[in-house]
């Protein structure tokens, strides 16, 4: 479980570029859900994550995740708990080492790393076995550069380390937005296909309103740094984006205009 | 051409300045961390073993002082970056500037002879060997140890969350990995060899000087980038390789340079010819590349 309460988070405090992120924003995940979170440009989703994740610090409010108050560690202390994959496909991974040191770095996530080969034989059954479920055929080249794989194929070996190890929170930052449709389609599918299978708590920004009903049990909207609904269940069943957008006009009695929400 | 003495020399100092270059492959490759305290801990390391030696000390014992103090100069460097936020390269040219004093604090003069002083050289001596091959061959067990240990460490648990650190730090602390722990370990490690490069060179030449760290940095560059444009650095084990054979090219090229008497370069022009040296390994590699697209294009 992760429970964020009233954080407050303002960039530029006093100067005239003065931004408020996040405005006393608040919201709960229980285990195995796997929440959608959508918002117009600025709404303050990458920043909600970059403050669960530890890149940046709330000016106030708690984080807790499985009853452990994280608010003030950095993110290489949370890492045992909060799993993550990155927007840029190039991002999740370390393009000058090979498949399996990549894979070697992800199976201690959060754990004492120490003096013994980083590369073990008894791992490789394991990274094998995982790799196969991408059908790409990384299987087979283990000891290839990272950086010789595509950024779709880049993006997906992500996912795939975020989850070789058990996490309490899996983030995922419009993991999906910086690729071709098609690629996109590929890696939306081995997400959900990851999380279900293993059952991982999930929040997953998007850009796309459509993708945040299709996608997941529960969908949150942010806007101006603050949950202005959060849907689950029966109400979420059969939701059209036009019923997303009327419920948010209700609610803040504004239009949204931001195209990339309305056309994606 | 070069004689039989001159070219053992060229070796052995290559070999030396094969640690200097592992040191950089670490700051400057492996953390991407540009480190110029080398010019000042390489001096630091002959420091620290000529005043011990002179003292009675064991020169391995000064010699394994020299690598300690190597170290925490590069921890400092490392923690002005980490903790107080100063950009690397200004960090590293403040610990540089710093240790100028420090080093003629150590002394207590300028230099110090060593040259009728028990030194790691001396057992060796009863080798029969000539006394310019000496040297060479305790060299190159020191390398080759020190190459098994960095490419052992590189491949482990925690030289890979260093590597990671250089090449994706984002990256490396999603995993959990502490990134500026994993800078001062390295730096450090990097300024420890770069220390006892110092204790060799001091050992061997029979001199501490204050001011024998100038230059240490673009002659260790040289070497990196040098042996790196000869062995494709595609693993750690041909990176560090190439630390070492890069380092003796240098020292061979520059012999020669000074032997061959050709266009009547001087002793005097070794630091312009080590700039148009370290240029032209740069540049080389790009031109080459270059070259080679523009063929297959023409060809397609």
């Amino acid at each position: 479980m992760i429970s964020a309460s009233n954080l407050k988070l303002t960039f530029g405090k006093g100067t005239p570029l003065e931004n408020p992120a996040l405005r006393d924003m608040s919201l709960t995940v229980n285990q195995g859900e796997f929440v959608t979170v959508i918002g117009s440009n600025g709404a303050g989703k990458s920043t909600f994550l970059n403050a669960l994740a530890g890149e940046v610090m709330v000016d106030s409010g708690k984080i807790i995740v499985d009853d452990q108050d994280m608010t003030r560690l950095p993110t290489y202390k949370r890492a045992h708990r909060v799993a993550r994959v990155f927007q840029d496909p190039l991002a999740g991974t370390c393009e000058g080492l090979s498949i399996e040191e990549n894979l070697a770095l992800a199976i201690k996530r959060g754990q004492r790393r120490g003096l013994s080969s980083a590369v073990k034989a008894r791992h490789m059954d394991q990274f094998r076995a995982s790799l196969a479920t991408l059908e790409l055929g990384l299987e087979d080249r283990l000891t290839d550069k990272m950086g010789l794989l595509s950024g779709g194929q880049r993006q997906a070996v992500s996912l795939l380390m975020a989850s070789l190890t058990p996490s309490s929170i899996l983030l995922l930052d419009e993991h999906t937005a910086a690729l071709d449709p098609k690629t996109a389609a590929f890696v939306l599918e081995l997400t959900e296909k990851i999380v279900s299978e293993q059952k991982l708590t999930t929040l997953m920004v998007t850009h796309s309103m459509k993708q945040a009903l299709e996608v997941g049990t529960r969908t949150v909207m942010l806007h101006q740094g603050q949950v202005v609904f959060d849907i689950a269940g029966k109400d979420r069943e059969g939701l059209t984006v036009k019923d997303l957008l009327s419920l948010f006009e209700q609610q803040r009695g504004i239009e949204i205009t931001d195209d990339n929400l309305l056309l994606s | 051409m070069l004689s039989e003495i001159a070219l053992y020399g060229a070796v052995e100092t290559g070999l030396i300045y094969g640690l200097v270059a592992f040191g950089i492959y670490i700051s400057f490759r492996v953390l991407n961390f540009p480190d110029l305290t080398v010019d000042g801990s390489f001096p630091l390391g002959a420091a620290v073993a000529a005043i011990l030696i002179i003292d009675g000390v064991n020169p391995w014992l000064a010699t394994s002082a020299a690598i300690m103090a190597g170290m925490v100069a590069g921890a400092v460097t490392a923690l002005l970056n980490v903790k107080l936020k100063i950009l690397n390269l200004l960090a590293s040219i403040l610990t540089m500037i710093a240790l100028y004093s420090v080093n003629l604090r150590i002394m207590g003069r300028p230099n110090i002879a060593l040259l009728s002083e028990e030194t790691v050289l001396t057992p060796w001596e009863e080798l029969a060997l000539p006394y310019y091959q000496i040297p060479v061959l305790l060299f190159s067990l020191i390398t080759i140890v020190a190459l098994v240990l960095l490419w052992r460490f590189m491949k482990s648990e925690t030289g890979l969350a260093m590597r990671a650190t250089g090449a994706n730090p984002r990256m490396a602390r999603a995993q959990g990995i502490a990134t500026g722990a994993m800078i001062v370990l390295g730096v450090a490690i990097s300024n420890g060899l770069v220390g006892l490069a110092g204790a060799l060179f001091a050992q061997s030449q029979g001199a501490a000087d204050v001011t024998m760290g100038v230059g240490v940095i673009v002659v260790g560059l040289a070497s990196l980038i040098g042996g790196e444009a000869v062995i494709t650095p595609t693993s750690v084990l041909k990176a560090l390789l190439a630390c070492v054979v890069g380092a003796i090219i240098y020292r061979l090229a520059i012999a020669f340079a000074l032997n061959a008497n050709f266009m009547g370069i001087q002793a005097q022009d070794l630091n312009l010819i080590t700039a148009v040296l370290v240029t032209l390994a740069i540049v080389l590699p790009g031109v080459r590349n270059s070259v080679r697209a523009r063929l297959t294009r023409n060809n397609a």
